[in-house]
């Protein structure tokens, strides 16, 4: 192969790129969507983490300036977590959007994550939503097959083909020339919209929240220059392997649908036909019945916490509960709350384990949709898939359950048993000791691992590119 | 000569591969449509068993204090859900159809959320809504799009043009036949939704068959104007999916970005708050502070006494009461704004075919926001009935058994929307018939 020809060949399909209406016409609507993307992305994270830490920071001011009181009142009053968004939610919104914001953390109950923006949105939403990966997953596929559609058909179907091997040009040279101008012409989008998503990320990146952003930033990016790559390869396939130049407009139009639209959408409706998701209500009625189970606490002869007043009475060498060297009450409520914390997070993972099943289909579906592929690994990456949202509710959990605990710890340290001398309040010295929830993204490793299926089939379709590409660059018709 | 054209129809392979595509996706939509019926009828009933048993459990355990028992017992109000949603799901999986309140303060319950599989909240439902918005207009354009060029391409143009003497009434009648093949499918899918889903065919269902059918011509119109410029098939194949990426994508999904963007509502977590806030600082203030606002929101419940120096149930209901007061104002301005996003995107809905399609459907299967916002303001008047119900008793100590509680099983609430035809039909039918008019006046010059 002579570089001097790839150039050329390269340099040819530009200019004709740009020659095109097509290309104007794309061009203007490009730099349109990604002004627009851009302004909406920025806008929507900052005024979304600017108000979340605002509110944020009232409810720890509001914790610390509570009065003297009991702690049980005090795991009452409780506290919320609110869902940050990572800075490169920018670039993709993923479930950003169909994921809950703020969650109530309160003694013996684990509320929903409520006040998702879906749940506030009018219909509209089911058409998805503009960003800046959306324009590199959904629109700019498009425009490389418009761009390509014709490079090597049309040449054939004109003749002119014959006339460039004729003139000395291998087919190879024909193949890798074409394929790098229209991966050439492909980066120039994806460039542009990188270079904005550095600057947001330099940005915020002197924050050490965000750190490993960067990394996460130029793993998007090798994604994608990856992604790009398939998808000049299949274009210059299809027009290569088409009779004529509106046959390989037709089949790439047809695989772009297929990749984008009917494949994923359907592969998730089957997914959740084939596991049906019990309803909330249900795995309520379920987590009650197993505690009961384990012991009724508001039945005053229950066995099982009769035999636990038992044991803790005859562990501390006493007769009466009121003659315990710290407050029953907090003790058995400690108790409860890591026995019911236990079964709801038992019943919770089960829930998981069948949305992870629903969506193993579509997600393993990646090694024949590059689509798919890099749709989980972009939206990983950006801190915007389901386990970055599982990642905050256990943070959220942990902390609720810490704040329930280190309540009934102080109860039962400082106040007195029933019928005993004491105070029945505790100093506020307590609250404001207790630390603020502060919300820390998965880390860059953690993430990988989540995503390993999603990079080898990547790795997979550049595989397969590269042969496919010096297939056909020996029999490549010319007639 | 309509037998002929039809034969060679039958003949080509994009009739057999589009039949099979928009009836098979069409059935599988039909049968997701089902089993989210399904689903949602096994939710009430585990509700309404739910709510029998808990009265029962709590009923053995606390039937001398009514106030502790109203403490932990909570009562579901569901919205009926109706047959049609099958159709169009719209909203109605990110919102629940069923809430279970109990009578201390509403606002932190009312927007408790189902538990939903993000991922598929994300990539939408796959009903027949969407195969009708999506797929219908796809097919349209993969049967039309070379309608001419192709015969031009292929050199039958002349032979043909030489043989018929209306050129452009031959063309209108290989486009007829398609568009009557595609309506057929429509229709055929329509019916037998409503046949598996059990659809009433009441005015919501012809309303939704009407607009299917606006919605339908509306593309066959579209690709009667490209197909009318006479240009070569890979223009009229780009353009199409063009428009149609605008469309059904770009357009709907901007103006959902701009909508979110402009009317944002911080409200909602400020209000969530404020409840909690006004609820629990009443603890460690004088009673009168809770009393107060309490009798003047509730001049009947003077009389009853609030000891000083004891814990009583119309000082605890009343607090809890607080918590509500206090977030009012935020509330309803968190109400006003989604309000605000509706209506905005009604509007612009009405240029664009494709989004008012959608927010049609969803307003007549009362999968839409207004109907969820129309549930809960239906879940606010539940719980202020039970609360006042149940207030006089709990304030004069009476045991749990003055209440009938056979009569409180699950509640129903049945939406209740009217919707004007004009508003609905006229969008589409206009902008329909004005492209209609600009393709036919395209196709005199042929």
């Amino acid at each position: 192969m002579r570089k001097n020809v790839i150039y050329l060949l390269a340099r040819q399909l530009w200019k004709d790129a740009f020659r095109s209406k097509v290309m104007s016409i794309a061009l203007g609507l490009m730099v349109f969507l990604l002004l627009f993307s851009t302004y909406s992305g920025w806008e929507n994270y900052h005024d979304q983490n600017y108000t979340r830490h605002l509110v944020q920071d009232e409810v720890q001011e509001s914790w610390e300036n509570n009065p003297d009181k009991h702690p049980h009142r005090m795991a009452h009053y409780g506290s919320f977590a609110l869902r940050i968004k990572h800075v490169l939610s920018i670039f993709d919104l993923g479930l950003e959007n169909f994921v809950g914001n703020a969650v109530f953390l309160e003694a013996h109950k684990q509320n929903t994550v409520n006040f998702s923006e879906a749940s506030m949105s009018t219909g509209l939403l089911r058409f998805g939503e503009v960003s800046l990966a959306m324009l590199l997953k959904v629109i700019i596929p498009l425009l490389i097959f418009y761009l390509g559609f014709a490079t090597v058909a049309r040449e054939r179907e004109n003749g002119t083909l014959k006339l460039l091997i004729g003139q000395g040009i291998t087919r190879k040279e024909i193949v890798f020339g074409k394929w790098l101008g229209l991966y050439s012409l492909s980066l120039i989008f994806l460039s542009a919209i990188f270079l904005i998503l550095l600057c947001f990320v330099l940005i915020e990146s002197h924050d050490d929240m965000y750190s490993g952003s960067l990394l996460r930033y130029v793993l998007l990016l090798v994604s994608y220059l990856l992604f790009f790559a398939i998808l000049s390869t299949i274009t210059i396939l299809v027009s290569a392997f088409s009779k004529t130049a509106k046959g390989a407009l037709v089949k790439l139009l047809g695989i772009w649908l297929l990749f984008v639209i009917i494949l994923p959408k359907s592969l998730q409706a089957i997914g959740y036909y084939l596991y049906p998701t019990p309803s909330k209500i249900e795995i309520e009625t379920a987590v009650e019945h197993d505690l009961i189970q384990q012991g009724d606490s508001h039945n005053p002869d229950d066995p099982h916490f009769k035999a636990l007043k038992d044991s803790v009475l005859l562990a501390n060498n006493v007769a009466k509960v009121e003659d315990l060297p710290f407050n029953y009450g907090g003790f058995v409520m400690s108790q409860g709350e890591a026995m019911s914390t236990k079964v709801y997070l038992e019943h919770q993972d089960r829930l998981y384990q069948v949305y992870r099943k629903q969506n193993n289909l579509e997600r393993l579906s990646a090694f024949v949709n590059p689509y798919t592929a890099i749709k989980n690994w972009s939206m990983a990456f950006s801190g915007t898939d389901f386990q970055s949202f599982l990642h905050f509710k256990a943070q959220a959990e942990a902390y609720r359950f810490n704040l329930a605990q280190e309540m009934n710890q102080l109860q039962m340290d400082f106040i007195p048993n029933k019928g005993k001398a004491g105070p029945n309040t505790i100093s506020n010295k307590y609250w404001k000791e207790f630390p603020p929830f502060e919300y820390h993204f998965l880390n860059v490793s953690k993430v990988l691992s989540n995503e390993v299926t999603s990079i080898m089939a990547l790795l997979l379709w550049s595989v397969l590119s590269v042969f496919g590409l010096l297939r056909i660059s020996t029999n490549l018709k010319a007639i | 000569m309509y037998h002929l054209l039809f034969k060679s129809f039958f003949r080509t392979k994009i009739f057999l591969v589009s039949l099979v595509l928009l009836v098979s996706v069409g059935v599988i939509s039909i049968l997701i449509g089902k089993q989210y019926l399904v689903k949602q009828e096994n939710t009430i009933v585990a509700a309404q068993e739910f709510q029998e048993e808990s009265i029962k459990r709590n009923l053995e355990y606390h039937s001398d204090d009514l106030g502790l028992l109203l403490y932990y017992l909570r009562f579901t109000l569901i919205k009926k859900p109706t047959n049609i949603s099958a159709i169009s799901i719209g909203q109605s999986d990110v919102n629940p159809l069923l809430q279970a309140v109990t009578i201390r303060g509403l606002e932190g319950q009312k927007y408790d959320t189902d538990f939903e599989n993000p991922s598929l909240l994300m990539s939408g439902n796959l009903d027949l809504g969407f195969v009708i918005i999506y797929l219908f207009p796809l097919v349209l354009i993969a049967m039309t799009f070379n309608l001419y060029s192709e015969e031009k391409e292929l050199g039958t143009w002349r032979i043909l043009a030489a043989q018929t003497a209306g050129k452009a009434r031959f063309l209108l009648k290989k486009l007829l036949i398609r568009i009557l093949f595609v309506f057929a499918i429509l229709i055929f899918l329509m019916f037998l939704a409503c046949g598996i889903l059990q659809i009433p065919m009441n005015q919501a269902f012809w309303a939704i068959f009407i607009q299917s059918i606006l919605y339908v011509s509306f593309w066959s119109a579209l690709c009667l104007w490209i197909v009318s410029m006479l240009k070569d098939s890979s223009f009229n194949a780009l353009i199409l999916i063009s428009i149609w990426v605008l469309l059904n994508i770009l357009l709907p999904a901007m103006v959902n970005n701009y909508v979110l963007n402009r009317y944002q509502v911080p409200e909602a977590l400020n209000a969530m708050v404020e409840q909690r806030d006004g609820y629990h600082e009443k603890w460690d203030l004088e009673k009168d502070a809770t009393m107060t606002s309490f009798y003047e929101a509730y001049p009947q419940y003077k009389n009853y006494p609030v000891p000083d120096d004891q814990f009583s149930w119309i000082w605890y209901y009343g607090m809890q009461h607080m918590g509500d007061l206090e977030a009012k104002e935020t509330s309803t301005e968190m109400m006003e704004k989604i309000m605000m996003r509706n209506t905005v995107s009604e509007k612009v809905a009405l240029f664009v075919p494709t989004m008012h399609t959608q927010l049609s459907f969803n307003n007549l299967a009362s999968t839409d926001m207004i109907s969820h916002l129309d549930f809960l303001k239906a879940l606010t008047e539940f719980h202020e009935n039970l609360r006042l119900s149940f207030y006089t008793k709990i304030f004069e100590n009476n045991p749990a058994n003055v209440i009938d509680w056979e009569n409180h099983e699950a509640k129903f609430y049945s939406p209740k929307r009217d919707f004007s035809w004009m508003h609905l039909m006229l969008p589409t039918l206009l902008i329909t018939l004005t492209i209609a008019v600009f393709g036919l006046f395209n196709l005199r010059k042929l």
